[in-house]
């Protein structure tokens, strides 16, 4: 276990210079768009030139721009970045906004990992039968089919027609404890709460699931096969061991490369999340950032992206760690 | 069959078939032979002739598209007890498979699940066998049979993972995790093609020793006539799904019969005879979708005639020496099958 100890602090020592790159990164591609925000953020081609310079002023804007990179990296960490247009603190407003993509991207992933991975199985048990030949379309239908589209189409079908959900507001518990509704309810076994989380999401996070359960299903269903076709397989049968024993094997092996993907998904989800969250008027982060572009407000875009950057690379620290965790071979 | 002969296996007129695309191939087709207690046995052939098909059938390890269509083969645990495999639920066999007859397959490095340790594998094996009651007392046990195995550094390598091992190494915790369930039979399936020279040597040597150490019967499928001459006691030359020659190795090496035999033979330096110049078989193993009519060896053959058409039966023509060639029909003693 000392190579997996070794391995796991070598790997968390990475993330730093990552998010050190992700917050570079950030900031010039904003900061080197041709556009001038502080006349923007003060009114547009009228405004003030007083105000203007203010503006300027205060947001560095006059100054060099490695001057400017550490003013942003001061003001993110400082929690003193303030939107110029809702002259908010970015991260509280990212923050109130935040548990609603959280249980968007968490209720999709169980989706997909808990409709994906059963399929996947099931269609490699019953290969080139009517479930993998389903499968298979649903694979191929989700990755053709425009998510909007879909959203509008369900929207019709259960909102217009049935009236089975709701289009508007997000439930809130009186209590918080990580801030997120769908996790506190949980954890305070408050079930009220918890079938008006899953009432409010459930359609947004299918639509979101939808072009990647199918895809997870084949792929699974690949690396199942492949797994089962192995030589340890033939040994394991030749050991006599009993068919349980077996498939504990096959289903190890064939989630290897399953959990590289799913790592990948997440952060597919995340970057799906805006489209989703607009047409179901969910007040996530996602819809607040395609929001703060039209306002030219750059500080709060920034925050954005640089929060789910972080969550994207926080996802995929632990992937890794749970891909050490399971394969000896990729530790070192 | 020799005349001290205490059978532990007995194979009854096998086939075997697959059902692929392009049709059936009848790749084992009237297959008999008798395993003695305690003797090496080798099943000798080239690629595809059925030699590790028959081996897997031993305990019904074929796999779909494969299918043991008729056949017996009986298995005595002890003297005049037989159990017929071919007849045994899969509950019962799965008891025997790796417990009383044990595998070693011919590639080690793939032969181990690469993610678990070489430890785990023993440990599984005999929790699974009902030898040890968790994997955690299978692991202390592992290292004994590491050690039996003659692993460089057992306490160490019990925690290994396959791929911190060398082929060597793997074939060694490969065969550690055969013997660990204690078994009566060895079936090893071309233990050493994956191997380099030196190791061969080492795991050949090894298993000789296990085998006396171990009062186990092997039972060596091989292409390689060099260890067949080193390591068995009798031998049955396959060709083309069935077995042509059978005999002790001495008989087959000193007076080969069968034109298959001799011509094989012919092929490699035979170290008790003579020879000047190796040769080739001319023409190509036949295709088991539409074998050849009778002897399946007919159209390579340069002895063959119009009673080729029909298959020959195993002529007697010594003490426990069969061949399967028209050749031998009148100075044939008995004949069998």
């Amino acid at each position: 276990m000392s190579d997996l100890k070794r391995f796991l602090l070598r790997r968390a020592l990475t993330f730093i210079p990552t998010v050190i790159g992700v917050t570079f990164l950030v900031f010039f591609i904003a900061a080197v768009l041709p556009a001038d925000p502080a006349k923007l953020w003060a009114g547009g081609e009228k405004a003030n030139p007083q105000v203007v310079e203010n503006i300027k002023r205060e947001y560095r804007l006059d100054r060099p721009i490695w001057e400017q990179y550490f003013f942003f990296l001061k003001n993110v960490v400082t929690n003193e970045m303030v939107s110029p247009v809702s002259h908010n603190k970015v991260w509280e407003d990212l923050g109130r906004r935040l548990p609603v993509t959280i249980q968007l991207t968490l209720l999709s992933f169980t989706f997909i990992v808990s409709i994906g991975i059963p399929l996947g199985i099931l269609s490699a048990l019953k290969r080139d039968s009517v479930i993998d030949m389903l499968v298979r379309i649903l694979a191929l239908l989700g990755v053709s089919t425009p998510v909007f589209w879909l959203a509008y189409l369900l929207i019709f079908i259960f909102f217009t027609r049935l009236g089975w959900i709701t289009l508007a507001g997000t439930p809130v518990p009186p209590y918080s404890i990580t801030g997120i509704p769908l996790i506190d309810s949980i954890i305070k076994l408050d079930f009220h709460t918890f079938k008006q989380v899953i009432e409010r999401y459930w359609l947004p996070s299918l639509v979101l699931a939808y072009a990647n359960i199918g895809v997870i299903a084949r792929l699974v269903r690949n690396s199942f096969l492949d797994a089962l076709s192995s030589d340890f397989v033939e040994f394991i049968d030749a050991r006599g061991l009993s068919s349980r024993r077996k498939y504990v094997h096959v289903l190890k092996n064939a989630m290897v490369p399953v959990i590289t993907v799913l790592g990948l998904t997440f952060g597919g989800l995340l970057a799906g999340a805006p489209i989703t969250e607009t047409v179901f008027g969910l007040p996530g982060v996602g819809r607040y950032l395609i929001d703060a572009i039209r306002f030219y407000d750059y500080l709060t875009l920034m925050g954005g992206v640089l929060l789910i950057a972080l969550i994207y690379v926080t996802v995929n620290l632990l992937v890794d760690i749970s891909y050490a965790i399971i394969d000896p071979r990729v530790r070192y | 069959m020799p005349e001290n002969c205490d059978p532990i296996i007995e194979v009854r007129d096998l086939y075997i078939s697959f059902y692929t695309y392009a049709g059936v191939v009848k790749a084992i087709e009237g297959v008999s032979f008798t395993v003695c207690r305690g003797e090496t046995y080798c099943l000798v052939g080239e690629t595809g002739c059925g030699k590790s098909v028959t081996s897997k059938a031993l305990t019904r390890l074929i796999q779909a598209p494969g299918r043991i269509e008729k056949g017996r083969v009986i298995y005595y645990p002890k003297p005049g007890h037989p159990i017929d495999i071919t007849s045994l639920d899969e509950g019962e066999l799965r008891k025997i498979r790796g417990g009383e007859i044990a595998y070693i397959i011919q590639d080690p490095s793939a032969a181990l699940d690469p993610l678990y340790t070489i430890g785990f594998h023993i440990a599984e094996t005999m929790n699974a066998h009902g030898l040890v009651r968790s994997i955690r007392e299978g692991f202390r046990e592992a290292v004994k049979y590491l050690n039996k195995a003659l692993m460089p550094d057992p306490e160490e390598r019990v925690k290994s993972y396959p791929h911190e091992l060398s082929g060597g190494m793997k074939q060694r915790g490969v065969i550690a995790t055969s013997l660990s369930t204690k078994p009566k039979v060895l079936v090893a399936d071309e233990p050493t093609t994956a191997v380099d020279v030196t190791i061969q040597a080492q795991i050949m040597k090894l298993l000789k020793e296990l085998k006396s150490g171990e009062g186990l019967t092997l039972i060596l499928i091989t292409h390689n006539m060099g260890l067949v001459a080193e390591m068995c006691d009798r031998v049955a030359v396959m060709y083309a799904g069935r077995i042509v020659e059978e005999g002790a190795v001495l008989d087959i090496f000193k007076s080969p019969k069968h034109p298959y035999t001799r011509a094989l033979l012919n092929a490699v330096i035979n170290p008790l005879v003579r020879t000047s110049k190796l040769e080739s078989i001319p023409g190509t193993v036949p295709d088991l979708i539409r074998p050849p009519r009778g002897c399946r060896f007919h159209p390579r053959c340069p002895f063959s005639s119009e009673i080729c058409l029909e298959r020959p039966p195993s002529f007697l023509i010594g003490q426990d020496h069969k061949v399967a060639c028209w050749l031998y029909k009148d100075e044939a003693q008995g004949v069998e099958g």
